[in-house]
């Protein structure tokens, strides 16, 4: 398939600070991508310079087979961005919002009314066209701010740590819209996040550390190569728990025991059979790659 | 130009919007000229009076008329720089918000942005001035009116340039501001110390020769000036009915319907090209930051 983005030895820095550091990569169209790192990994420095808001040091981005150096315009038509920060102009109509925006693009008129027309439907945008978007709800704003990245019907769409700060409701909405959107037009998604598990249905991730590339896969080779499996014993005693002979932490009341692979897992079902009385075998977790690939965990060093 | 006419729909209908901000920068005017005629009427009178020749004095219409003209000019010398700086508000707001990144990840010109909040801010300062200009148009009727209506038609015409000086300076200062609390600080410096450096709370009689010299290498002084030549002219062409010449001329200076810099005369004509000039360069200077800011993207 065809690469929609490709990076090569892309280089940033703030004075000492290298904020990207040689990153290469690419995505594939159609792809739901996922840029994984703690804040300051340099993943909103890729994206600014992406999207042509922020010059680079070296290193090459071209956006649908189109270099940015002399087509910054042609890729931003190509890109549509959702910031972790609302976008949206709170006391103007959502109407008012997307209009303008689309206007930035040469959208107006008749043209827009048509590109509107089908927004309210995709997005069950018809009882809050008229209500100013500082009267919406969290989840109403985001459904709204994601029309108004794909009013101009980018190719690609950049999710910026979309759900930070999000309660789990609307974060469901979010991802809600976004899989309409990539079933309705096959958008690429290009999410960058520092919440792990939302990338765990990426096709491709990219662990960025220090801005650094340190990993890049999909989301289950990762946890092949980085994680084994855990054994989850719900009613195991701590005598119990011992005579298994291996390292086990209490989760939340449960015995988890981490195994190399589900192999591992098997042999102790057949030596242990009495202790598998109310257990669950589960594959690393995206927190538990990026753990083992980069020392941290989300938010913070170990 | 499309895009450009939608970004200004976009940034005035924002200001609009937002009823506090437009209702202070709206009503500040009117505030003003009740402060100017509740506090200092008084002492503009009294200094009028003390002009005259010794025996000679006004009819009440033409006293009102040059005290209020005086009052309204002062007003909007000031009122025209003051309210830009309150509407340039958005551009501020773009940058706090983050909602500057997404204008500018958009095709448009980094140029088209900026020109953007600039005209946007002349329109809504141009309203809002307007309007408070109207407002010091019916107290003069009511007080006194002494203005032909070229003296009408300039005056406006004062305002507008006022305003489009106003506009340039305020889109330089807040192209360096990047917090609410920024724009609040300057917009409250700005309003303190205007009315002084452009000679409306005082006429430039009443500095030393120092700080005379100081205030008129500003070019906002220019607009005062010129103001006080259309708001008050007719009201002294009224008085010269019953005053000697000299007389007239003194008053002239005393509250600066001329004024002289260098030992020079500085006529109307003059006057408007120091202040079209300094518009153009402010202009040129919002634009340069512009494009050094544009020359950041790729």
């Amino acid at each position: 398939m065809k690469n929609v983005i490709e990076i090569v030895n892309l280089k940033k820095s703030y004075g000492e600070i290298k904020a990207v550091d040689d990153v290469s990569f690419s995505v594939a169209e159609g792809a739901f991508f996922a840029f994984l790192g703690v804040n300051g990994a340099g993943k909103s420095t890729t994206i600014s310079i992406l999207c042509g808001d922020q010059p680079r040091d070296g290193g090459e981005v071209r956006v649908d087979g189109l270099d940015l150096d002399g087509n910054a315009d042609e890729v931003r038509r190509r890109l549509g961005v959702v910031y972790q920060n609302c976008a949206l102009d709170q006391p103007l109509s959502v109407r008012d919002n997307l209009k303008y925006r689309a206007a930035l693009y040469g959208i107006t008129g008749k043209a827009f009314e048509k590109r509107l027309a089908e927004l309210t439907e995709l997005f069950g945008l018809q009882d809050l066209l008229r209500r100013p978007v500082g009267k919406l709800s969290g989840g109403q704003r985001r459904r709204i701010d994601i029309a108004r990245a794909v009013i101009h019907e980018p190719k690609i769409l950049v999710l910026d740590e979309p759900t930070t700060g999000l309660d789990p409701q609307t974060r469901k909405t979010v991802w809600g819209v976004v899989e309409q959107l990539r079933k309705a037009q096959g958008l690429t998604v290009f999410l960058t996040t520092h919440y792990m598990e939302e990338a765990a249905d990426a096709d491709e991730v990219v662990i960025l550390d220090a801005g650094k590339i340190k990993a890049q896969a999909t989301p289950l080779e990762l946890k092949n190569r980085y994680t084994g499996d855990f054994i989850t014993f719900y009613d195991l005693t701590d005598d119990e728990a011992r005579s298994l002979g291996m390292p086990y932490e209490r989760v939340s009341g449960a015995v988890r025991v981490a195994v190399k692979n589900t192999g591992e897992a098997t042999e102790l079902v057949r030596n242990y059979p009495a202790l598998f009385r109310d257990y669950e075998i589960t594959k690393g977790k995206m927190d538990d790659v990026f753990l083992a690939v980069t020392g941290k965990k989300c938010g913070g060093e170990v | 130009m499309t895009t450009l006419r939608y970004l200004i729909a976009r940034n005035c209908k924002l200001f609009f919007k937002d009823k506090g901000t437009f209702f202070t920068a709206f009503i500040a005017p009117l505030v003003l000229l009740v402060l100017f005629v509740t506090f200092l009427g008084n002492v503009y009178y009294q200094s009028l009076r003390a002009s005259l020749p010794e025996g000679a004095a006004l009819s009440v219409s033409v006293e009102n008329g040059f005290v209020g003209g005086f009052l309204l000019s002062s007003l909007l010398a000031v009122c025209c720089v003051t309210v830009p700086f309150t509407a340039n508000m958005i551009m501020v707001q773009d940058k706090v918000t983050g909602r500057i990144s997404d204008l500018r990840i958009a095709p448009v010109r980094a140029s088209a942005l900026a020109l953007g909040y600039y005209l946007s801010t002349a329109v809504i300062s141009l309203l809002i001035c307007l309007s408070a200009c109207l407002c010091g148009f019916v107290y003069l009727a009511v007080i006194g009116w002494h203005l032909s209506p070229s003296d009408v038609f300039l005056c406006l015409f004062d305002v507008a340039l006022l305003v489009l000086f106003g506009t340039a300076l305020s889109s330089v200062v807040c192209r360096f501001l990047r917090s609410q609390g920024g724009i609040a600080a300057v917009t409250t410096i700005v309003s303190s110390v205007y009315g002084f450096l452009c000679g409306a709370y005082m006429p430039f009689s009443n500095f030393s020769s120092g700080i005379r010299t100081l205030i008129l290498c500003l070019p906002g002084t220019y607009g005062t000036v010129l103001l006080r030549n259309h708001l008050m002219s007719g009201a002294a062409e009224a008085a010269a009915e019953t005053l000697p010449p000299q007389a007239i001329e003194e008053l002239r200076k005393a509250f600066d319907l001329t004024m002289s810099f260098g030992g020079n005369e500085v006529t109307v004509p003059a006057a408007y090209l120091v202040l079209c000039g300094a518009v153009l360069v402010l202009i040129g200077v919002y634009v340069a930051l512009c494009a050094f800011g544009k020359s950041k993207r790729k």
